[in-house]
């Protein structure tokens, strides 16, 4: 047996290294490892062979199996005949694995853009509480208790003197409490609304707000902090302009609108204004020597126009095929 | 607010247009939206009805002839009103109507109508659309709309902030027009006395807790009621308001020309010839105007005839003493109420008018006189009568205009540039406030003088100058912690704001308490002479005039003369960098997990904080309710993210997604007592895996989403980002019946991972054919945990050597137990274990064949076979004996 196991080993490899061409080695195929070759040959002398002995030729035997198969391959890559030309080769225009699809919620990249546009000038980031006391939401913000300012921002309560803060401006406070000047922060954060819901208005809204306080910062400061803000979020060319308005906490107040060329219209994105006196007072600042100015913006809103969402709830639905696609 | 341009134009001349007009108001800040502006319109003219027939195919139709002015066109019309030899508003073919509404060829039920015959509605000027408007038939057909239409109906509406109560008129937005456009107010109405024909008085009681602090009254004889006169009617139309009848109309007539809210009584149907302002009985019953019956409580401030109740102070007037077709004699009402009482009183009975908007913003006190006498003089002009009474005026206010005191440093401070001095006064005298410019003169004093004498303190009120040295004091106590933070911020607020008595008060406080701390150096220095043109000293004394109640301390006129320079003239500023300095986020590690999920397929959710509370309870930690919420569906807060993902995925799983990877970060809240700060508001991060974590295709077989996916992230998350070392550990848990806790090497738990057992699914009303499995991770561990574990290692240069061991095992033995077992044998060398192949079937009964993969590897040197094959003999001898295993044959 063993004889003969050598005497095929020698002879295939013999072969084998005359092969020149294509059939040369079909030929080499067919003698050897075919159906009828020799490698079967010894396989079925093998299974006649005693129990004693069928250990020892059996391991030989998948040895010179494993050496004759792989240096038949080995021969056929030399010759350039390797399995991407065979008749089973691979379909190539199959698509590709199919990969699970994640995503960060568009909300969420919203937001990381917006704070990584900040923080690249200097900003932290600040987060606070979404229960809140009134004290915290209103009453320090400069929006006593039966200011008609209170219609603007209809509340949910938990008890009469706790709300779910109906912006991120409580922050502010918890930050102007615990540290003293120079700040500059903005804080973001879910928000909440006592309005009716449809497809444009939520029972909550996610903020980004900004605060900045020491002895110096001026409206004009506050104007190219926001035009650096919108120029990084919309592009250098984007046409914006500062209208007056009113909010209890900031005075001078302003809003922003930037131009829409497709809808032909400007749209509101932030509101902002000079932090009040009343607001530095009230949390120990003296308003005298320090002074600076707080803005803030939804997230949904800038989303909505960045993305052209049209239904506010999309953002809360989680629905796949909404998510998917950012 | 809808404000009329032709009612503008009683106090202004101006040639602008409504969208014109808009632009500037909205740049002023009333944020303004054009409602009609029909120069705007084109193709719309005066066209004359020349014929009007019977539709041929439809009954309520008609088929006109519309004369243009030039030829004439068939017109298919609906409105039943519609008549041959009418003059008409027609819009041709290529007109656009307000709303963008564009007028093409039509085919109407057969027939073709090239233009449309309008209504008011659709001209945008009321709601009337019953049928069309008819105009005065004297009109010239052809004639351009604009040139009828514009004088009449122009119309802008406007947004008006809470704050900008003088804005609530016509009179209010032509001044600040005025004032923008530099031209003259003009005064429409006489506002002079009139003389009484009697000498009866009406006796007027005043409530004595200052909820009414002036109350006019006075009582017209002999009017006629009947309908207004044509300018009058055009007026109201103009703004839409309805004509109800000539006193009626006076009355809305001057709220909208001057923001005065007055009341007219039926006199007749008063007990007495008198007026009592005075608190509600709780519960009492009042029958208002608007057929409702309110039910008041005692801090209603009422208007009563000294008997009955007439009427809701500032809000509402009542149903019995209101005037009607038969009334012949009126008492007038021209009163000015504390905003707080009529906000709180209407807000209780969600009672909102027209009249409380403007008190609860805050009146012109000194506009009730003026109101009432031009209300006895139009009433005259209008209905006839005569004022047969000594007209009351209780005032309990003071009406001395107040002084502010404006310093252009700090007007530039704020505006970050400098605007010219008389630009300031310009901007000011325009918006009727008077300006004195004066420099500072500092007059050289002792703080132990100042203290010692209450006359300089008094004088002190006067001398705002004295204000910043006062708060150096302040300042200074605060500095040597002799007063607290809050001591410091009251007492400066107090100097601000205060009264005279404040800071005598707060001036003798301190010296009596703190007077050894306060420093003799303290001596304000003298600047010498006034210097007015000096930009550092040059301040102005500012006049309010009595409209502008919201003006009260000096950032509000810095407000305001930056509002009328216009933001858009003020320069951005760049300068922000010097102030750079260090950038926390605490956030910033969590984005990290966030990308990592996301990059391997899960989906970020963002789900309502707010849920239902019967859902809520399931979850087995007591809720947050909300007082007032707006559905039953969103009336707590949620408890545990896991409701929201477990909606997500119901949501999903009903729209055809069986695959939901997903994941959120959020708050969430547990009630533990009644106090805020009994609730916990804890941030927290959840996973949830449903269905196949790879889709089945071409390549490979489905992968599934289930506890080992979210196993083998967490090993990814702790082991791999964090670089900690993470065990799992059993427990129990409410909805899960596996249940892990993750446990680091400090024993504490950094996240969770289960699988939700299908009663608990069944209670949420849902089931799915594979495990719903659910992470939590503990982000405040995640924070701190991250970013300081990363420590490179040198790379081993010498030979790993793989070996296998296939051992037969009990089917219950847990294989974590066998790899730690075989790990223990030899730490150094053997760096890994892991079963790679598990083989069960039914020779083997309730045996497994297990095939381990251990790989050994010396840091120092190649490993030699022997050392390998010594380990190996070891571990067959342990694994056998410890698990009563058996080596499988190779």
């Amino acid at each position: 047996m063993d004889k003969t196991i050598n005497e095929v080993k020698t002879s295939f490899h013999s072969d084998l290294k005359s092969c020149k061409t294509a059939d040369d080695l079909e030929q080499v195929r067919i003698k050897y490892l075919g159906r009828k070759g020799k490698l079967t040959e010894l396989f079925n002398q093998f299974a006649s062979l005693s129990n004693k002995e069928k250990p020892k030729y059996g391991k030989t035997l998948n040895i010179l199996k494993s050496d004759l198969n792989s240096s038949y391959n080995d021969k056929l890559n030399s010759l350039g005949l390797g399995k991407s030309e065979t008749k089973d080769s691979k379909d190539f225009s199959l698509p590709g694995y199919a990969l699970p699809k994640g995503n960060i919620h568009p909300l969420e990249q919203v937001t990381d853009e917006i704070k990584s546009i900040f923080k690249s000038i200097g900003f932290s980031v600040a987060y606070g509480p979404e229960i809140d006391d009134d004290y915290h939401n209103f009453e320090a913000l400069n929006v006593p208790k039966h200011h008609p300012a209170r219609d603007m921002q209809d509340t949910f309560f938990v008890d009469p003197n706790t709300v779910l803060r109906t912006h991120t401006s409580n922050v502010q406070i918890h930050l102007m409490e615990n540290q003293d000047p120079p700040l500059r922060h903005i804080c973001c954060g879910r928000v909440f609304r006592n309005e009716a819901v449809s497809y444009k208005s939520f029972c909550l809204f996610h903020q980004v707000e900004g605060l900045v306080i020491n002895e110096t910062s001026s409206f004009a400061e506050m104007k190219g902090t926001l035009e650096y803000f919108a120029k990084e979020m919309f592009g250098k060319d984007i046409k914006m302009r500062f209208r007056p308005s009113y909010f209890p906490f900031t005075e001078p107040s302003a809003e922003v609108d930037i131009w829409n060329e497709k809808l032909n219209q400007w749209m509101e994105i932030l509101g902002c204004g000079m932090v009040n006196p009343n607001v530095l007072e009230n949390v120990g600042y003296d308003s005298e020597k320090y002074q600076g100015f707080a803005f803030g913006m939804g997230i949904e809103r800038i989303a909505m126009i960045k993305y052209g969402i049209r239904d506010i709830r999309l953002f809360y639905q989680n629905d796949k095929r909404f998510l998917e696609q950012f | 607010m809808k404000i009329s341009i032709p009612w503008l134009k009683r106090f202004i001349n101006f040639d602008h247009s409504a969208s014109e007009l808009a632009e500037i108001l909205t740049m002023l800040g009333f944020e303004s939206e054009v409602v009609t502006d029909f120069s705007s319109l084109k193709n719309i003219v005066v066209g004359e009805v020349e014929s009007a027939e019977k539709h041929p195919n439809a009954d309520k139709l008609k088929f006109c002839i519309v004369n243009d002015g030039e030829i004439s066109h068939e017109v298919v019309c609906g409105a039943p009103n519609v008549a041959a030899g009418q003059k008409i508003v027609f819009a041709k073919v290529g007109a656009v109507l307000p709303g963008d509404f564009k007028i093409g060829k039509a085919k109407i039920r057969g027939v073709e109508s090239n233009g449309m015959i309008c209504s008011e509605r659709e001209l945008g000027i009321s709601e009337e659309h019953d049928g069309i408007m008819v105009l005065d038939s004297s009109l010239k057909n052809g004639t351009n709309i604009a040139d009828i239409l514009g004088p009449m109906y122009d119309a802008i509406d406007i947004d008006i902030t809470p704050d900008k109560a003088f804005a609530l008129s016509h009179r209010g937005i032509a001044r600040e027009i005025a004032a923008k456009l530099n031209k003259k107010l003009k005064n429409p109405l006489n506002s002079k006395r009139v003389i009484p024909d009697s000498s009866k008085k009406v006796k007027v009681v005043l409530d004595k807790k200052g909820g009414c602090p002036r109350y006019i009254a006075g009582v017209v004889k002999g009017v006629k009621v009947g309908p207004s006169p044509q300018w009058l009617l055009d007026y109201l139309k103009s703004v839409g308001q309805k004509s109800i009848n000539n006193l009626v109309d006076i009355s809305n007539f001057m709220l909208l020309e001057i923001g005065q809210p007055t009341h007219i009584f039926d006199l007749d149907k008063l007990s007495k010839q008198a007026i009592e302002v005075k608190w509600a009985k709780k519960g009492e019953k009042f029958d208002a105007l608007d057929e409702e019956t309110y039910t008041l409580d005692s801090d209603h401030l009422v208007i009563t005839d000294s008997v009955n109740t007439v009427a809701l102070a500032g809000i509402i007037g009542g149903k019995d003493s209101a005037v009607s077709d038969t009334t012949t004699n009126v008492l007038i009402e021209s009163a000015y109420f504390d905003p707080i009482v009529v906000r709180k009183g209407s807000k209780k009975l969600n009672l909102l008018s027209e009249a409380s908007r403007r008190f609860e913003r805050g009146a012109d006190p000194a506009a009730a006189n003026d109101a009432f006498y031009m209300i006895v003089r139009l009433m005259q002009e209008i209905a006839g009568g005569e004022l047969s009474s000594i007209v009351t005026d209780e005032c309990a206010l003071d009406l001395t205009p107040r002084k502010i005191v404006l310093s252009n440093k700090k007007l530039s401070q704020h505006a970050g540039f400098d605007i010219p001095a008389n630009k300031v006064q310009n901007i000011l005298s325009g918006l009727h406030i008077d300006c004195k410019s004066r420099g500072e003169g500092l007059i050289s004093m002792d703080i132990a003088d100042i203290l010692s004498d209450t006359n300089k303190l008094q004088s002190m009120r006067i001398r705002t100058e004295f204000r910043p040295f006062m708060r150096n004091i302040v300042d200074h106590l605060y500095k040597i912690d002799k007063i607290t933070r809050k001591d410091a911020s009251s007492y400066r607020h107090r100097i601000r704001f205060g009264s005279k008595e404040t800071l005598v008060e707060l001036a003798n406080t301190l010296k009596k308490e703190h007077s050894q701390d306060l420093p003799s150096e303290f001596v304000v220095k003298t600047t010498g002479k006034k210097n007015i043109n000096n930009r550092d000293t040059q301040k102005w004394v500012c006049t309010i005039p009595s409209f502008r109640g919201d003006l009260v301390n000096e950032s509000d006129l810095i407000e305001e003369v930056l509002r009328c320079y216009g933001y858009d003239n003020i320069d951005a500023s760049y300068s922000f960098s010097s102030q750079m300095q260090y950038v926390e986020d605490e956030e910033r590690p969590i984005s990290k997990l966030k990308q990592y999920l996301s990059s391997v397929g899960f989906q970020q959710c963002y789900n309502n904080s707010l849920q239902d509370k019967s859902q809520i309870k399931h979850f087995g930690v007591k809720s947050v309710s909300v007082m007032n919420p707006s559905s039953d569906k969103m009336n707590a807060l949620r408890t545990s993210l896991h409701q929201g993902l477990l909606n997500t995925l119901d949501f999903n799983y009903k729209n055809g997604s069986q695959n939901v990877l997903i994941y959120e970060q959020g708050t969430i809240f547990k009630n533990n007592g009644k106090k805020l700060e009994d609730i916990e508001q804890k941030n927290a991060f959840s996973c949830l895996v449903h269905g196949d974590f790879s889709a089945p295709n071409v390549h490979f077989d489905p992968i599934e989403g289930n506890f080992f996916l979210l196993k083998g992230l967490a090993e990814g998350i702790f082991n791999n980002l964090l670089k900690i070392k993470i065990k799992f550990v059993r427990e129990s848990h409410p909805y899960c019946d596996t249940f892990y806790h993750i446990i680091d090497s400090k024993k504490s738990i950094v996240g969770s991972i289960g699988i939700i057992n299908k009663g608990f699914l069944d209670k949420m009303d849902t089931s799915y054919k594979t495990d719903v499995c659910i992470m939590d991770i503990d982000t405040y561990r995640f924070k701190e945990c991250s970013g300081y574990n990363i420590k490179a290692e040198d790379i081993i240069l010498y030979p790993m050597v793989n070996r296998d061991l296939n051992f037969i095992l009990d089917h219950d033995i847990e294989l974590a137990q066998v790899c730690t077992a075989m790990k223990n044998v030899n730490q150094a060398l053997l760096k890994e274990v892991v079963p790679v192949d598990i083989f069960e079937s039914k020779e083997l009964k309730n045996k497994k064949s297990v095939l381990f993969k251990l790989s050994f590897q010396d840091p120092k040197k190649t490993l030699e076979d022997n050392q390998v094959n010594s380990i190996i003999t070891e571990i067959i001898s342990l694994i056998s004996k410890k698990f009563d295993a058996k080596l499988r044959d190779q």
